[in-house]
């Protein structure tokens, strides 16, 4: 088995043109990408984007919008009316502005839809695309916390008209304690278990690269690998028309050492391919490798797993290796634009991005996306190692099977 | 050293084997010769465990094939039709690998691979790839890529289609040299003169049946045919060809311009077939007697003729 996988991974080198292929094209892709997404650079302190703001409610809480807005590190608010903003946006001078309209702090406290609408430039739509959700679980993460305030304040008012004022005030205060109590408590489990209300998920403030940038390396690097595992597993088939698979065969060895040997090789590959993806990211596009670098490379592996099982996959239910290139570049361009691969997925429609959980693709960006975007710890990344992990038991499996089936009996 | 009995084979509605029996002595070359489709190929396969049979028995030095799998691996090295070889990989490498798959290792490896290339003549290109070698070169390495775990019996299925006549020479040799050295040997061929030239016993395999099997002398005298009369006219239509075929109770083969008669008697055939050829108006032009050949015992078996 290992003599196969060694003399698969010689083979791959011999070949200069699919060494530098399968290296260098995803590499100018990604960087084609990350410049489209307007992705590259250190970290977005160094641009902030200036987004203007409209407050038309002036309140407190319309004041605190602001005032977390703009403490953020990628956002530089800047306040003006609505009409001049919508002047500067249509000159291109900005990119969008967020309205709050009259009545956002009652609506807010009253637990209702809440008036504020962000205006943006259609032709910026990529870049406001991907600062959106950022900006939303921002505003979320203040106007829950009061739209919650406010349905317990009513709730007491209703339930004891006749309470006096001052102990009003006090519940509310000590209603306030506990709610900074859970801002400060790290447990975010704990502040699900004690509301009912959903909670978006908070992402941490010092962002890593930009969303963009990964957005750009994870989309390229999935969708380049299964090109690649899918041109390794063809190599099975070349095998067989080659003759030297019916040799392999009277070797005495196991007819499945054959197969596991190819997907040591094929892993191999991927492994490398990733690697040097990731290495080429951290050293010119600038993307902090080390944030979590355990859990980088136990993505690298299941990735690299989920997609040269992928590969041999391909291989073994094909009959011929032009079956294989033709059917596996098909599959590949549909899951990857499924997944996520070729367009960030919210730009996706609703059902389109509910569909993407069937691609390796999505798993893979996510986990990505969980590492550097989210910077989640190992212990909330694992359910997405798990997803690649068993889609790559799964194909091994039956690529076990139908080899059995198909490829022996075709000597 | 083989014996394969009752060997029985069909895939959907063909019947590729049907009761094959057949045994091989050692240090024997033994050639299997039959048309397009006879079942060469799937014996071949079959003998070499690539292929299961429906039934019958395979016997390595009296050990069952099937039941002694890896051990009889060993024993078999087996030269495929096509150049079954990695292209991009270098001869040496090549032969590396295959070695390495019957568990030869280090210096023992090295030592075999220099010894097999400097016998086939190939030192001096070892480490150029197999894809800058000329089609004489890779027959020659994939003929040693089965040599390099010393095995018992090799099985060289038609390894001489498709080539030129000067290759074809050169393995000729290569199979004589290993032949002369006491080596084992199954060959397949649909070319006469391949059998005759090369093979100590022949099997006459036709439609998944061995119909006849011997040295080439004892196939001669197990024939009825004795002579052959070859005839070749200047100008003949193939109708009045075929008139004179039906005119002889043994087959004639009939080729442009040319026929071939297959007696026992050609004495009483001769002049027959010379007044046949008058009464038609056939111009002759050269006329021949000749010693039986592989070719009409073939004809003579099977009713088929093999270059078609
Ligand atoms: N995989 C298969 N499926 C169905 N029929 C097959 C298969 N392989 C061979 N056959 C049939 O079995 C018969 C014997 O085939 P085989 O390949 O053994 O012939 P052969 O003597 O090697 O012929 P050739 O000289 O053309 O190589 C043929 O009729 C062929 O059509
Ligand atoms: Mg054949």
């Amino acid at each position: 088995m290992f003599t196969i996988a060694l003399k698969g991974i010689r083979q791959y080198f011999k070949d200069r043109t699919a060494v530098l292929l399968s290296l260098l094209l995803p590499i100018v892709l990604i960087t084609i990408f990350a410049l489209m997404y307007g992705g590259i650079g250190k970290s977005e302190k160094s641009r902030p984007i200036t987004l203007l703001f409209t407050d038309q409610d002036n309140t407190e809480l319309s004041k605190e919008v602001y005032s977390t807005l703009n403490e953020q590190s990628g956002i530089q608010l800047l306040t003006t009316n609505y009409d001049e903003a919508s002047k500067l946006i249509k000159k291109g001078k900005n990119s969008a502005v967020l309205v709050l309209y009259k009545g956002f702090q009652d609506s807010v406290e009253a637990g209702n839809k809440i008036p504020m609408e962000l205006f943006y430039d259609e032709a910026k739509e990529i870049e406001m695309g991907l600062m959106q959700q950022a900006l939303w679980s921002n505003l979320f993460g203040i106007t829950m916390k009061k739209g919650m305030k406010g349905k317990v304040n009513s709730w007491i008012r209703e339930k004891n008209p006749d309470l006096d004022t001052t102990e009003l005030l006090d519940i509310q205060a000590k209603i306030d304690e506990q709610f900074s109590d859970f801002e400060q408590s790290e447990d975010s489990e704990t502040l699900e278990e004690n509301s009912n209300l959903p909670m978006t998920a908070i992402v941490s403030e010092e962002k890593n690269g930009n969303l963009g940038l990964i957005q750009a390396i994870a989309g390229v690097a999935i969708m380049m690998l299964l090109f690649s595992v899918a041109g390794s597993g063809a190599s099975l088939l070349k095998e067989k028309e080659d003759g030297t698979f019916r040799r392999l065969l009277v070797a005495p060895i196991s007819p499945s050492s054959i197969l596991y040997g190819k997907m040591l090789s094929t892993l191999f590959m991927a492994i490398l391919q990733l690697t040097v993806m990731f290495l080429y990211s951290w050293l010119v596009l600038g993307l902090d490798i080390f944030i979590n670098l355990p859990a980088l490379l136990l993505m690298i592996l299941v990735t690299a797993i989920a997609c040269s099982s992928f590969g041999i996959f391909m291989a073994s239910i094909c009959k011929s290796r032009k079956q294989v290139e033709s059917l596996s570049t098909l599959v590949i361009l549909v899951i990857s634009a499924l997944g996520g691969s070729m367009m960030p997925l919210i730009f996706m429609p609703a059902i389109m991005q509910k569909l993407a959980v069937i691609s390796v693709n999505y798993w893979a960006i996510e986990g990505f996306f969980d590492i550097f975007w989210r910077q989640l710890p190992l212990s909330e990344i694992y359910p997405k190692l798990i997803v690649l992990l068993g889609i790559g038991i799964l194909f091994t499996t039956i690529s076990v099977v139908s080899f059995k089936r198909n490829l022996l009996k075709m000597v | 050293m083989l014996v394969a009995k009752n060997l029985y084979k069909s895939y959907k509605e063909v019947h590729a084997l049907n009761n094959v029996s057949l045994s091989v002595q050692e240090g024997e070359l033994y050639g299997l010769l039959g048309p397009n489709g006879a079942g060469k190929t799937t014996t071949i396969n079959i003998l070499t465990s690539l292929l299961k049979p429906n039934s019958g028995e395979i016997l390595y030095h009296g050990k069952s094939l099937f039941e002694n799998l890896n051990q009889c691996k060993k024993m078999i090295g087996v030269v495929p039709q096509e150049i079954a070889l990695y292209e991009e990989l270098s001869a040496i490498e090549n032969l590396k690998f295959w070695g390495t798959l019957y568990g030869i290792k280090g210096k023992q490896l090295q030592q075999k691979t220099e010894e097999l290339l400097s016998f086939l003549g190939l030192s001096d290109r070892k480490n150029h790839k197999i894809k800058t070698y000329s089609g004489g070169m890779k027959r020659r390495i994939n003929i040693t890529a089965a040599l390099l775990h010393d095995p018992k019996i090799v099985f060289m299925d038609e390894p001489t289609v498709g080539i030129d006549p000067q290759s074809r020479n050169l393995i000729f040799e290569v199979i004589q040299e290993l032949h002369s050295r006491g080596l084992t040997m199954i060959y397949t061929t649909h070319y006469m003169e391949e059998a005759e030239r090369l093979c100590d016993r022949i099997g006459i395999i036709d439609e998944g049946k061995i119909v006849a099997e011997g040295s080439l002398e004892n196939l001669k005298k197990a024939s009825t045919i004795k002579e052959e009369i070859h005839v070749k006219f200047t100008n003949a239509p193939k109708e009045d060809l075929l008139n004179i075929n039906n005119s002889f109770p043994n087959q004639v083969l009939v080729q442009e311009n040319q026929l071939v008669l297959s007696t026992s008697q050609a004495n009483t055939d001769l002049p027959k077939l010379i007044q046949l050829c008058t009464n038609a108006n056939l111009p002759l032009e050269h006329l021949q007697v000749k010693n039986l050949s592989l070719e009409s015992i073939f004809l003579e078996l099977t009713g088929k003729s093999l270059r078609d």
